[in-house]
């Protein structure tokens, strides 16, 4: 058995309150579980309290936003999202992309915010301790050395979040309360290139919705895995086509999922193959998926019928 | 010092009342004290489905759930599917189609059933098939399990 490390518990039902808990040393933010209890059992984190956000009805909350657009509680569950009639209706690739999270019974369990805040990931740090202590750690956890990028002081720990390079292109506003008020960051500013330090905003913060924007053109999304459930992202792509402008947004391959803009189709998967760089972060060969990246993109263009 | 909580629920129709460390999940709560050990435990990391049960009629894996954050909650288990007038028309399409080899994943195949069947009595095809990707097997192939799921299904439309 892997007993949870032992830790106090939270469920405040009121969001000043969440807020409160949040900020106290020691303390974690939980919502459905599904990515930090594994995490737990396998002692990546040790919180003293688990402070669970699903009580509170700020966060479970979903209307329109009054110029147009919608915003989506943070404890909203990924099988809520994809099952709204207007999530189906304006933002189909939100929803195709939330019912590729996992499997159907951790889509019922795992939330839409903690998809956001989702752990960075590495076939070196998500194990279990014991097979982690057996390699020295690494330096995502209780180590001195990199064993993807032994020879560098960053970590590339990939980005496995299935909902966000969707929501990149919608371009969505991510609401975080703070002690101060509210702070609004839009979600392609979130991440950063260190798979330690990947969330720019300090720990302890709550996200409380995400505000997505009125729809726009269509967006393809296809997600890349060993087994059609269950396994997260070895590639994820989604692909956006506005006026002149083709938008990309590629993932699974870094700390930060990747967004490029071209003029013209070849052009978008030409600067995809310059910039993506996928490492031994997977299972899966780095080469394979590099040459995936070009097909996984065209494929994208074809579901839009471009390219 | 985590403090304990005295958890109040309902397991298969049953108020229960006991008190409970934050750190124990679901699982524990039910095989431990309970002693409801139809839920098997396979991964414990949220991998396998071996676990899973009904929480107010949504599935969850009771591996990764606090019992904790289950006050208040209708659980259901397997231990809870069948009646007085024999095994639910699921436990006897697996029976008869010998939808268990070593049996261990059954009971989390039986809930996801149960769910689908209760949330979409006339899932076709493609829906039967995302339903059961929430579970593993390692014996069956799945192909006796999708045939013992189909024949339930029939059953139960035409029970209704
Ligand atoms: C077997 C398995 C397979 C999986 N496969 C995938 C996959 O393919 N793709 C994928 O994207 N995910 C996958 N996941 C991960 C997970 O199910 C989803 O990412 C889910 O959306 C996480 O949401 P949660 O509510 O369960 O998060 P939690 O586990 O509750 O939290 C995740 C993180 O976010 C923080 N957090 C939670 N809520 C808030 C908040 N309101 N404000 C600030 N911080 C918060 C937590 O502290 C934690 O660090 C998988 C999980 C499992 C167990
Ligand atoms: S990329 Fe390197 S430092 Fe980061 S988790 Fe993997 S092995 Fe650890
Ligand atoms: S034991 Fe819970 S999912 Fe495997
Ligand atoms: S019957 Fe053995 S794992 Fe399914």
């Amino acid at each position: 058995m892997l007993p949870l490390p032992r830790f106090d518990f939270a469920d405040p039902t009121d969001l000043a309150e969440l807020v409160r808990l949040a900020g106290e040393p020691g303390a974690r933010l939980v919502s459905g579980g599904t990515d930090l209890l594994p995490s737990m059992k396998h002692r990546l984190f040790a919180p003293t309290r688990l402070v669970s956000t699903m009580r509170v009805p700020e966060l479970r909350q979903v209307e329109p936003l009054p110029e147009g657009g919608l915003s989506l509680g943070a404890a909203v569950t990924l099988r809520e999202v994809a099952a709204m009639p207007v999530v189906q209706r304006d933002y189909p690739a939100l929803a195709k992309a939330a019912r590729t999270v996992a499997t159907p019974t951790i889509q019922a369990m795992g939330t839409i915010g903690g998809n956001v805040m989702l752990d960075t990931r590495c076939r070196y740090y998500n194990q279990p301790a014991g097979w982690r202590v057996a390699l020295g750690g690494c330096l995502k956890c209780e180590g001195p050395v990199c064993h993807v990028a032994p020879k560098g002081k960053g970590c590339y720990a990939a980005h496995s979040a299935d909902t966000v390079p969707v929501m990149m292109l919608l371009d969505v506003s991510v609401v975080f309360a703070t002690a101060h008020g509210e702070r609004h960051v839009p979600i392609r500013e979130l991440y950063g290139v260190d798979g330690r330090t990947w969330l720019q905003v300090p720990g302890g913060s709550v996200l409380v919705r995400l505000e997505v924007p009125p729809p726009g053109a269509p967006i393809a999304y296809r997600k890349l895995r060993a087994r059609g459930a269950i396994d997260y992202p070895q590639l994820l792509t989604a692909v956006q086509h506005i006026h002149d402008t083709w938008r990309c947004v590629v993932s699974a391959v870094g700390p930060a999922p990747l967004r490029l803009e071209a003029t013209s189709p070849p052009e978008l998967v030409e600067a995809a193959m310059a910039e993506v760089q996928p490492l031994t972060t997977h299972l899966a060969s780095p080469a394979w998926r590099k040459k995936l990246v070009r097909v996984e993109l065209a494929r994208a263009m074809a579901e839009l019928g471009i390219g | 010092m985590p403090t304990d909580r005295i958890l109040s629920f309902t397991v298969n129709g049953e108020p229960v009342r006991l008190l409970v460390e934050p750190a124990q999940t679901l699982l524990e709560v039910l095989r431990g004290p309970l002693r409801l050990t139809g839920t098997k435990h396979g991964c414990d990391v949220g991998d396998c489905g071996a676990c899973t049960v009904l929480v107010d009629g949504a599935p969850r894996l009771s591996c990764i759930t606090l019992a904790v954050g289950c006050e208040g909650a209708r659980v259901e288990t397997i231990e809870g599917v069948a009646t007085p007038a024999g095994p639910d028309p699921i436990q006897a399409a697996f029976d008869h189609h010998v939808a268990a080899q070593c049996g261990y994943c059954t009971p989390g195949f039986v809930m996801t059933l149960r769910h689908l069947f209760a949330e979409n009595p006339t899932a076709n095809e493609a829906e039967l098939r995302e339903a059961l990707g929430s579970n593993l097997c390692r014996c069956t192939g799945y192909t006796k399990i999708l045939t013992a799921a189909r024949e339930a299904q029939a059953i139960y439309a035409g029970k209704s």
